[in-house]
């Protein structure tokens, strides 16, 4: 075997500038997919402006600005291991097991400030240990965070003896009630985003990380640390959800060590919506927010049509599908024939 | 040699075995649907408090989340170590009828809490009306409305916390048929949530929006009193919507402390456990017991919150032992 060439580095789907195809078919093929969910969202934003006297008000925007963040932030983490070829079904539990921590520094006397910080580092912690055992013990990322997922929903629970922690100073809450122009868990959001959209977009490391995700072979042998990508991935994902477990407790104003089940499935739909490949190699910020914003509005738009529940999940399930065969079926067609 | 240490192995458990055997002939077990909710843990505290006072030891068994599939393993695995006695919190009434009836035919007697099983074969059954509670919730709602507007008239709505779970499903129904002696009630939408607190919130809020005119909501246990609390708080509306909720736990404290809840309907999850040990304690030494218990619903407003009688019933830590267990 030979040295291969650096693979070519793809933050995620873009346009290339229409010059190149010229018809409007060709441009549509070469769209990335991010555009047809992001049409689709604007779509349904119409439709439901539209049809409901409800959506469009100042009270129904700022409820769905306050909705998605939590979401949005884990899914930006998990987005980052996905971009590496990994994933980490470890945040749901994350979440709750930092906000439990969290609600009881707090309780405890603890400032918020430092209380925050601490839960931040051992979110971080956790990220350390999953690289760890991924990249030095070998162990693939599934089942490492598989057991993660396990592990530290069971933590949440013994910290909290198994019952909702409640008498949290009122700072807490005002957090997430509070608007500045914008709900505060907006702005979170919003700097959440751009910091690690800079990181994938306009940094060595970000570069490495796709690189990594495409071949992470070929990436070894360019001389990447393998293991300090892994660690930056993991380590933003479990630190994001750390964070999202501090929002979360602040938007309810209690932890429940039971909080945040099956976070890690939502924030993967949201990933993949949005443009990443389990494959690795792809995934954006932006897609993946977007993916998030879908699926806040779909829910939101099934309780304001009145859809029957049960139907809202098959038809969720059914869009994950079909973004992701939408998509596979451009590749193909950018690829080959 | 390798004789001698194979009849020493077996010798020795043997020994274990016998020691086990013994042992488990002073053992309630208690297994309930999910051990990691809070509910669950006042129902297991009950059972130690009684097992404490009656010398026995209790085993906390059961599945982390709702599996009626685990729930049975569990329940038959545990009539193997032949306790005195199992106190069951079936999971799901068809599913769990046959097990226990199976369990009471090998002569240990079981007493089933909380929700029903599809057989006749126990000592002893203790629950809550939920069915009562859900109307009591009604009836909590319309008092609201009538407090606050003069006549119980308006848009209402109900949030479950789960699809398809017997207690929650009679809580709805029994919230529903109340609502029926209310004519100027009307029901305007229900919407079912994965159990989740920030999930009822998103839920509230979004029903809110549907119906800005809704004045009326009952959340079915304290997951969504929790989340539908927060979400009230939040839209600052707890003067405005009659919320009342099931269950009692620290973040619908809170909330019927703040205003967001009007009222809460209490059951006593505590007692189903503390009762279960001393009734499966009875019948295995040979007392009849009535077969049916109701173990009681009671509806607490923020003016009702603080007399002392309730306190062990809103916060089963504060919970004391008298000699009459009024509370």
């Amino acid at each position: 075997m030979t040295d291969q060439p650096l693979p070519r580095v793809r933050p995620g789907p873009r346009f290339h500038g229409g010059a190149a195809g010229g018809s409007v078919r060709a441009l549509l093929r070469r769209l990335p997919i991010e555009t047809y969910v992001v049409a689709f969202t604007v779509a349904l934003w119409v439709v439901l402006s539209l049809t409901t006297p409800n959506f469009l008000t100042e009270g129904n925007v700022s409820n769905l600005m306050r909705q998605t963040p939590i979401a949005a932030i884990v899914a930006i983490g998990v987005m980052c291991t996905i971009v590496i070829a990994g994933i980490d079904l470890s945040v749901g539990s994350v979440v709750a097991f930092c906000g439990v921590a969290f609600a009881q520094m707090c309780g405890h006397g603890l400032g918020l400030a430092p209380a925050a910080l601490l839960t931040l580092v051992a979110g971080a912690g956790v990220g350390v240990v999953n690289a760890a055992a991924i990249s030095r013990l070998g162990i693939p990322p599934f089942i490492v965070t598989l057991a993660g997922l396990q592990v530290y929903r069971g933590l949440a629970l013994l910290l909290a003896g198994g019952i909702t922690v409640g008498g949290l100073p009122p700072e807490v809450k005002e957090f997430a009630r509070g608007t500045t122009g914008l709900p505060n868990l907006f702005r979170a959001m919003a700097a959440v985003g751009i910091a690690v959209h800079y990181l994938l977009r306009f940094t060595r490391t970000g570069r490495y990380m796709y690189a990594m995700g495409s071949n992470a072979e070929a990436a070894r042998r360019q001389g990447i640390n393998i293991f300090r990508i892994t660690l930056t991935a993991y380590v933003l994902s479990s630190g994001l959800a750390a964070l999202a477990g501090i929002l979360l407790v602040s938007r309810l104003s209690i932890a429940s060590p039971s909080m945040a089940n099956a976070y890690e499935l939502q924030a993967i739909a949201a990933a993949v919506v949005g443009g990443a490949s389990l494959f690795g190699g792809r995934g954006t910020v932006l897609g993946t927010v977007v993916g998030a914003v879908l699926f806040t509005t779909m829910s939101n738009a099934a309780v304001l049509l009145g859809v029957d529940p049960f139907w809202e999940m098959v038809l969720e399930g059914l869009l994950i599908a079909l973004v992701v065969y939408l998509d596979n079926l451009q590749k193909r067609r950018q690829h080959g024939a | 040699m390798k004789r001698n240490m194979l009849l020493a192995a077996s010798a020795a458990a043997l020994m274990v075995a016998g020691t086990t055997a013994a042992h488990a002939a002073d053992t309630v077990a208690v297994i309930v649907k999910a051990t990691t909710s809070e509910y669950w843990q006042w129902v297991f505290k009950g059972a130690e408090d009684a097992g404490k006072q009656l010398g026995v030891k209790i085993d906390k068994l059961g599945t982390p989340k709702d599996d009626a599939a685990g729930q049975i393993s569990v329940l038959e695995s545990v009539a193997g170590s032949r306790p005195a006695a199992v106190v069951i919190a079936p999971t799901i009434f068809e599913a769990l009828g046959d097990p226990i009836a199976a369990v009471s035919d090998a002569g240990i007697p079981v007493v089933v809490i909380d929700s029903g099983a599809k057989t006749d074969k126990y000592a002893a059954f203790l629950t809550t009306n939920n069915e009562a509670g859900g109307k009591a919730a009604a009836d909590a709602v319309a008092a609201c409305l009538k407090e606050r507007t003069g006549k119980a008239a308006g848009k209402v709505g109900y949030l479950t916390a789960m699809a398809g779970h017997e207690s929650l499903d009679s809580r709805d129904r029994g919230f529903v048929e109340g609502l029926k002696a209310y004519p100027d009630i009307k029901l305007v939408g229900n919407r079912v949530a994965n159990n989740e607190e920030a999930e009822g919130m998103t839920l509230t809020a979004d029903m809110l929006t549907k119906d800005p005119d809704l004045v009326g909501l009952f959340a079915d246990n304290a997951q969504m009193g929790t989340g539908a609390g927060a979400a009230v708080a939040e839209q600052k509306l707890g003067s405005k919507l009659c919320l009342v909720a099931f269950d009692s736990d620290a973040g619908e404290l809170e909330h019927l402390k703040d205003g967001s809840i009007y009222a809460l309907v209490i059951q006593d999850p505590y007692m189903m456990g503390f009762a279960g040990v001393w009734y499966g304690y009875a019948a295995a030494h040979g007392v009849r017991l009535p077969k049916n218990v109701d173990t009681g619903v009671g509806t607490v407003t923020k003016a009702t919150m603080d007399d002392p009688k309730l306190a062990g019933l809103l916060d089963v830590s504060k919970r004391k032992l008298g000699p009459f267990l009024g509370n």
